[in-house]
């Protein structure tokens, strides 16, 4: 028998995943299946959103309640739309750095402006994994990758200041060996009425493995993410760079949702205080 | 947090019949129930090496997906910590308390 | 004032008998924008998300003070393209939902259009033209988007619905009729005006009440159960899905199953294919929308769309008094393009607002002699009724259409 969850929440036809073997997509989804259930909520009460590449795909129909696979960078414009029409589900977002922090960053600015109520899981693999390992806003500066065979010469960013200078309600980032971190910071961002954010860093064994870190090892794959979560590999020497990790901002429930704020607004409007302005 | 074994491995990435490093020896318990679905195994080898009472070990007969899955070698060794259930990155494993004591069903 | 000696006159739309149905309302003076909000409103549209652009600004404006007096939802995208995603996620959820924009943001607009076609996404779009190419002129009335319309997204595979109204009555009717559509075909239907039809301002009769309209207006219902897509099926009147009742339903582009998980075989793309295209083109003879006038005994006819036809309709007429026997078409749905429409094998002189030629390689291509079909190109401003005079009689005389200032008649 499987993890009982499978049987709970997951639809048996796409199990097992097209992820490759050792990545860390199925690791964080399990986790997110344990938030869910720990939540008490079922099938029924959550909608899985996903975009485009690794995460997206891999992630998309997994869910056995209602799937929605958006295009490329626009699944929180998608959410927009679904949670303002029909607010009372719960909306997981589930992306990867490409769809979060290089195509679609606009629209996960605007939704966290806006403190729109879902709760965004951006597992980062730090590159474009799914066509094969090209660099993106995420991976660490000076990498080799398969577009930047000489070392990335841009500069990365933290898609985690970026929400939460937006103004997003709940901001966590974690790593693929910080389970039971990621998977507290999950609950507490579903429990949020607003903006939700979690970065969660993880490994790739097939393209970033082989191309930045050298090898397809699946331990010495996920070694580097821990070296690098705990700032000092297993000889005791420091990383190049740490991820800080932690909750890094908690303002949940503290900021009115967005489709909170435009059912105010008919209220208002419907008992004839909305009127303004000309007209 | 949780602590990866670190174990040498010169870039094979299908260990076959990779023999378990020495690892802690406890009296069996025989609290937990351990089941693996071997069809959702893709031979990460994550729960076989950060599984600190050799629970599991490959199993030599290939699973439907292509790889040796991993099998359940000494379930009454399990302690229960969770890690191998926590590291999977397929939902094959599950781990439970056996059905002495009420299961506990989605705990907070 | 039609003169009798006209043969036929017909105007083949719903609304040809919706305008007699309905007399209980009232009259205003209004623009063709006001008109599509009123109309959307009227047929159920609870949802706007869409970016200002010159000439649409207003239906974003109008929307963002009629829809919350309605209990409906306007949401000021950050960009088109998030603006009709937005609609897309509303419409999962349970409502009607438009956006609007012009050239330079419907453009903006492709991977989202596709995307809902793909997934039988209620959706209606609004694309109110103006010259280009890109940014052109901003005031300018246009065009261009005849052929971006129907190929409104990647990768083939899908059958496009466009209509376009010439008045800002029909505007209203069209809205209405263009929301039901969509819930019917469970498909994106666009609307094609233009710059001059949404801002200028008419005679508008609104209903008393959009109660009223119960009769005519096409309610959303939902479809709950498998299959969520009848894929190999050209069946319409299917209820479309919904996201966050529990349905299991999936909605994603890949090419996928009845269930809707992606799939990468080629039973599957090739009942796709067949469900999206052949679900508009069996269906044809309830989409064919057109006004004609003297079509059966013309000698020659002026084909033409929106704003455009208004001019186009004036010299006919003012031509069937002076004796000549022109006929007139003018087509409100552009998309499935009506080819037998063009049985007649007589010159066409085809007038439309861009200069690289789009409906005139369609009617070349329907029509039974190519080389009689002629070019009547112009760009940001209407041709007049004087310039369409002086074609009909060059054509008629068989010396094609005279040069004039600004009138571009090579189709190449």
């Amino acid at each position: 028998m499987a993890n009982r969850l499978v049987e709970k929440y997951l639809r048996p036809s796409q199990i097992p995943t097209k992820a490759c073997h050792g990545c860390g997509i199925g690791m964080i989804e399990n986790w997110i299946l344990q938030a869910i259930d720990e939540l008490g909520w079922s099938r029924e009460d959550v909608v899985f959103i996903t975009g485009i590449g690794c995460v997206g795909r891999q992630t998309y129909a997994t869910w056995g309640g209602d799937n929605v696979g958006a295009t490329h960078g626009r699944a929180l414009a998608v959410a927009t739309g679904l949670k303002v029409a029909q607010p009372d589900k719960k909306y997981v977002v589930v992306v990867g750095d490409g769809d979060a922090a290089a195509i679609g960053t606009s629209h996960l600015i605007h939704a966290a402006r806006r403190n729109l109520g879902v709760t965004v899981i951006c597992e980062d693999n730090m590159g474009y994994e799914s066509t094969g390992g090209q660099f993106s806003p995420t991976t660490p500066a000076g990498y080799v990758m398969n577009s930047s065979p000489y070392g990335m010469v841009e500069p990365s960013f933290d898609p985690c200041d970026i929400v939460k200078a937006a103004g997003a309600t709940f901001v966590a980032e974690y790593t693929a060996v910080q389970w039971l971190q990621t998977k507290k910071a999950i609950k507490k961002a579903l429990q949020n009425d607003g903006f939700s954010f979690v970065h969660v860093r993880f490994q790739c064994n097939e393209n970033f493995g082989a191309y930045a870190l050298g090898t397809r090892d699946t331990v010495a794959n996920i070694q580097w993410i821990e070296d690098h979560t705990r700032g000092v590999d297993r000889d005791g020497r420091p990383t190049e760079f740490t991820w800080e990790t932690g909750i890094k901002h908690d303002a949940s429930n503290s900021r009115p949702e967005f489709s909170r704020l435009l059912r105010d607004l008919n209220t208002r409007v419907a008992a004839g205080n909305g009127r303004g302005g000309h007209g | 947090m949780t602590r990866f074994r670190h174990l040498v491995y010169s870039g094979c990435t299908v260990p076959l019949f990779e023999p378990a490093k020495a690892k802690k020896q406890l009296p069996p318990s025989d609290k937990w129930s351990v089941t693996v679905e071997k069809n959702f195994c893709k031979a990460c080898r994550f729960c076989i090496d950060v599984c600190p009472v050799d629970v599991f070990r490959w199993s030599t007969e290939v699973n439907t997906i292509g790889w040796f899955p991993i099998e359940v070698a000494h379930e009454a060794n399990c302690v229960g910590c969770m890690l191998c259930y926590q590291v999977c990155p397929d939902f094959v494993i599950n781990v439970e308390p056996k059905k002495t004591k009420a299961p506990r069903e989605g705990a907070a | 004032m039609i003169a009798p000696s006209v043969a036929s006159v017909r105007l083949v739309a719903p609304w040809a008998e919706w305008n007699t149905r309905f007399t209980d309302g009232r009259r205003v003076l209004e623009t063709g924008t006001f008109a599509l909000t009123e109309g959307a409103i009227a047929a159920g549209c609870r949802f706007f998300a869409g970016y200002p652009i010159t000439p649409a600004t207003e239906i974003a404006e109008h929307m963002s003070k009629r829809l919350p007096q309605v209990g409906g939802y306007y949401v000021q995208a950050e960009d088109e393209l998030a603006g009709v995603h937005m609609c897309a996620g509303a419409s999962l959820a349970g409502l009607k939902a438009m956006s609007a924009s012009s050239g330079p943001g419907y453009t903006l607009m492709h991977d989202a259009y596709g995307w809902a076609v793909a997934n039988e996404v209620p959706l209606v779009i609004v694309d109110a033209m103006r010259v280009g190419p890109v940014s052109g002129i901003t005031g300018a009335p246009g065009q261009g988007e005849f052929y971006i319309a129907r190929y409104c997204s990647h990768g083939g595979n899908i059958e496009s619905l466009v209509l376009s109204p010439d008045s800002v009555q029909e505007t209203y009717w069209l809205t209405i009729d263009a929301l039901n559509l969509a819930e019917r075909f469970r498909t994106v239907v666009t609307i094609l005006t233009d710059q001059v039809i949404s801002d200028m301002q008419e005679d508008l009769f609104l209903p008393r009440s959009a109660d009223d309209l119960a009769e005519i207006v096409v309610p959303r219902r939902h479809n709950t159960e498998m299959p969520f897509y009848p894929q190999g099926s050209d069946a319409i009147d299917v209820a479309p899905n919904v996201v966050g009742q529990g349905t299991g339903v999936c909605v994603s582009a890949y090419t996928h199953t009845p269930e809707g998980y992606d799939i990468e075989e080629m039973e599957a793309h090739w009942d796709q294919s067949i469900r999206l295209i052949n679900k508009i083109r069996r269906h044809r003879e309830e989409l064919l929308r057109y006004e004609a006038v003297g079509l059966d005994d013309a000698d020659v006819i002026v084909v033409a769309y929106g704003a455009t036809a208004r001019t186009a309709k004036t010299a006919v007429l003012r031509a069937r008094r002076a004796g000549v026997r022109a006929g007139f078409l003018r087509l409100i749905t552009l998309w499935p393009f009506p080819d037998e429409l063009f049985t007649r094998d007589v010159p066409y002189v085809v007038c439309e607002l861009n200069y690289d030629g789009q409906l005139v390689r369609e009617v070349q291509r329907a029509a039974p002699a190519r080389d009689r079909v002629h070019f009547m190109g112009k760009s940001a401003e209407l041709h007049t009724v004087e310039e369409v005079l002086r074609a009909l009689d060059g054509v008629v005389k068989g010396q094609g259409i005279p040069a004039m200032p600004y009138i571009w008649t090579e189709v190449r």
